[in-house]
């Protein structure tokens, strides 16, 4: 019992040690203006999902995110006179990204709400929409407003105005919130929710290019904010704000909006042109290439330092032995996503860390611990009269464990590792929230694109099977020569 | 002639329990010594004492002069070079194929070229009748043809003594003698030996001194004849009588 504390407070020794170093740092003064020019990059945070405010077109098998913010940032950077740089991320991530200076902006049809002031500030509105719901076209006359949804589910975006209208506005209902919009089309197709609360040219949007949809509008009672789209900025960025707020006075005056609109409409256009899942084979090949890269250098990383933490837990050296428990412990004890967002958002406040490689370290480290595990599992496997074997013919405990130990634990553990390999490939998906465009990501692109719910996620279901059967026969392969009885 | 092994005082405890109260003895080059006595007193242990495979916990050994409870691991690695040991099962590498077992620690341990370290493998499993198995991996050996691919491994390293762990106890009796043949073999060929076994007949023929253990303590030493013939110790008495029944 007595080590069972010692390992608790090991344990939460680590924790607090990891809490005190993720502390915000102090309030900087205000040279968002000055950082902006000296590093010739604006860069803006968006959750490519929400046509015409932005989304993914499929040009030549390459995707770009397009629409009316696209614009706008675009205008914004070139008045500033430095590159745009555009960052994809779930609509989720984005104030935490702005917090952790991963984005210079958000421009993701946000609106300027008080709670939201509270932690960012806000550029001058540069876009009024009204807030519409969505409903089947088969209901219609059966849904008029918000006040026909008393005691039905309704569908809304994870973290959105919407999401909150629906709650406080529609008496007795459930509010389901998703992270991705065309998720939330697939909810209403097969009437898991009755409506979907969106904006209103995104609602436009859906129903111009699925005939099965139409709109009504959610006559809510709107607030200070509520109804309006605007830029959000890193609180204290009032040079930046100032400086970001005259290229929205001329977008106003000029009635920019209504030019970017109609831009977005016509990429939308030639998006469903073709919406055959062959057309968007480049976009899932990529996804596919990025959950192999994960998987494989994951993968490799695991293994190497699965050893040393095995090692560790095993040596006779208490620190050692105390620091591998804590880890694996630690590790296993808390899910990767948490992991993932950690090293992306948490540490990335130090050393800027860009999300592919934020997302290989925390798979890496995750699958470290299970791996050491296993490893350890298969030293402690080999007999004993191995060991003394070799040591009685006066090879080193190094050469030992090189020569003797390690082929057979090896040997020993495959099928494990194999196990934890193959659902390495399923569970690196969970990188797709800070944006790594695996091939998770990648299905959410394309339903967002191609207005398909189920299609994309039949494709790749099957890619995924393709990668784990791949393997698991490659692993086989090598499971039979090892065995030599 | 001086002792190439020498035991003083040598203790050994298992948490509480003492398995090693106080052994004393020596052995000197080109002698064969049995130890035999009842399961559970000792014997093994004392073996494992010899190349501290065990770490006494006090007394001292000594072999050709080094103090072997002395050293650090790097010395001890290379004095264990010259003691090879035979284990009750074997412990061949199940990993690696009967030429590789012999030739591992001529490789890693003596930097023998790889051409090297196979001729003088192969010899050495020509020397226990076995060369033609030389590819074959352990598992698809018999016990006796294991015991004795083990017993090459230990010889390749060039050994000024062997140490034998009852070597035949976990073979089918009619493995057993193909082993006693090879260790006979060697005993004829001068090589200096510490075998602990419960081959009767075995430590009769070869042996120069039978030690006789019981209880953590050797309770009688002798020749063959002293020992078989002429028991003084009660206890000798007992267990030789046990096993002359069976």
């Amino acid at each position: 019992m007595k080590k069972f504390f010692v390992w608790l407070s090991l344990v939460l020794g680590l924790i607090v040690t990891l809490a005190g170093i993720s502390a915000q740092p102090a309030q900087a003064a205000d040279n968002s203006l000055a950082r902006v020019k000296e590093k010739g990059t604006l860069v803006m945070g968006t959750s490519p999902d929400y046509p015409p405010y932005e989304f993914l077109v499929n040009r030549n098998g390459k995707e770009r995110v397009v629409g009316m913010d696209v614009d706008i940032a675009k205008k914004i950077a070139k008045d500033l006179g430095v590159k745009l740089v555009i960052k994809q991320m779930s609509f989720d991530s984005l104030l935490v990204a702005l917090e952790t200076n991963k984005v210079d902006m958000v421009v993701s049809g946000m609106s300027p709400t008080p709670a939201r002031e509270k932690s960012v500030d806000f550029s001058k509105v540069y876009y009024k929409g009204g807030q519409s719901i969505l409903i089947n076209k088969t209901d219609k006359g059966l849904y008029h407003d918000k006040n026909s949804f008393i005691n039905k589910a309704v569908g809304a975006q994870t973290g959105s105005i919407q999401y909150s209208l629906g709650k406080k506005q529609i008496k007795n209902s459930t509010v389901k919130g998703l992270d991705k919009i065309s998720d939330l089309i697939l909810a209403l197709k097969s009437h898991k929710v009755e409506g979907v609360i969106m904006e209103k040219p995104s609602a436009q949007a859906y129903v111009d290019n699925d005939k099965s949809l139409t709109m009504i509008n959610g006559n809510f009672n709107l607030g200070k904010g509520e109804n309006d789209t605007a830029i959000g900025f890193r609180k204290g960025s009032t040079s930046l704000v100032n400086e970001v707020n005259k290229s929205v006075d001329q977008i106003d005056k000029q009635d920019l909006t209504k030019d970017y609109l109609k831009d977005a409409g016509s990429y939308m256009k030639t998006n469903t042109h073709n919406t055959t899942m062959w057309h968007y084979a480049g976009y899932f090949a990529k996804g596919v290439g990025y959950t192999l890269l994960i998987t494989v250098i994951s993968v490799f990383f695991g293994i190497l330092l699965g050893i040393i933490f095995a090692l560790m837990r095993l040596s006779k050296n208490k620190l050692l032995h105390g620091l591998g428990v804590a880890y694996i412990e630690f590790v296993r004890g808390t899910p990767l996503m948490i992991q993932v967002m950690f090293v992306y958002f948490g540490i990335g406040l130090f050393i800027n860390i860009p999300a592919l490689t934020s997302g290989i370290i925390a798979v890496s480290l995750n699958s470290a611990a299970y791996v050491a595990e296993i490893i350890r599992g298969g030293i402690n496997s080999v007999a004993k009269g191995q060991t003394e074997a070799a040591r009685s013919l006066g090879l080193s405990n190094t050469q030992t464990f090189r020569s003797v130990v390690f082929p057979q634990a090896l040997k020993n553990i495959w099928p494990a590792l194999g196990n934890e390999f193959v659902s390495l490939i399923k569970e690196s998906s969970i990188v797709s929230i800070i944006g790594v465009t695996d091939l998770i990501y990648q299905l959410k692109a394309v339903q967002t694109a191609t207005y398909k719910g189920v299609a994309p996620i039949i494709v790749a279901m099957i890619l995924y099977f393709i990668m784990t059967f791949s393997l698991s026969k490659v692993l086989n392969h090598y499971e039979r020569s090892m065995r030599h009885d | 002639m001086t002792d190439m092994i020498k035991i003083e005082d040598l203790s050994k405890k298992f948490g509480d329990t003492e398995v090693l109260k106080g052994l004393n003895g020596s052995v000197s080059k080109g002698q064969v010594i049995c130890v035999i006595g009842p399961s559970g007193g000792g014997k093994s242990t004392f073996l494992r004492c010899l190349n501290l495979l065990e770490k006494p916990t006090s007394g001292k050994v000594t072999f050709e002069s080094n103090e072997l409870t002395a050293l650090n691991e790097t010395q001890l690695n290379e004095l264990r070079e010259k003691m090879g040991m035979v284990f009750q099962s074997f412990n061949l590498f199940a990993n690696m194929t009967v030429i590789e077992n012999v030739k591992l620690a001529l490789v890693k341990v003596k930097n023998m070229s790889d051409d090297e370290a196979n001729k003088l493998a192969l010899s050495l499993l020509d020397q226990v009748g076995l060369q033609e198995k030389a590819d074959a991996y352990p598992a698809s050996l018999s016990g006796g043809q294991q015991q004795r691919v083990a017993i090459a491994r230990a010889l390749a390293m060039n050994p000024d003594v062997m140490l034998f762990d009852e070597p035949t106890s976990a073979l089918d009796p009619e493995m057993v003698g193909e082993v006693l043949k090879v260790m006979q073999d060697l005993a004829n060929d001068g090589m200096t030996m510490v075998v602990v076994t419960h081959e009767m007949g075995f430590a009769k023929n070869v042996a120069d001194q039978v030690w006789f253990m019981d209880g953590g303590v050797f309770a009688e030493k002798g020749t063959p004849e002293q020992i078989f013939e002429h028991p003084k110790n009660d206890r000798t008495k007992d267990f030789l009588a046990k096993i002359l029944e069976a």
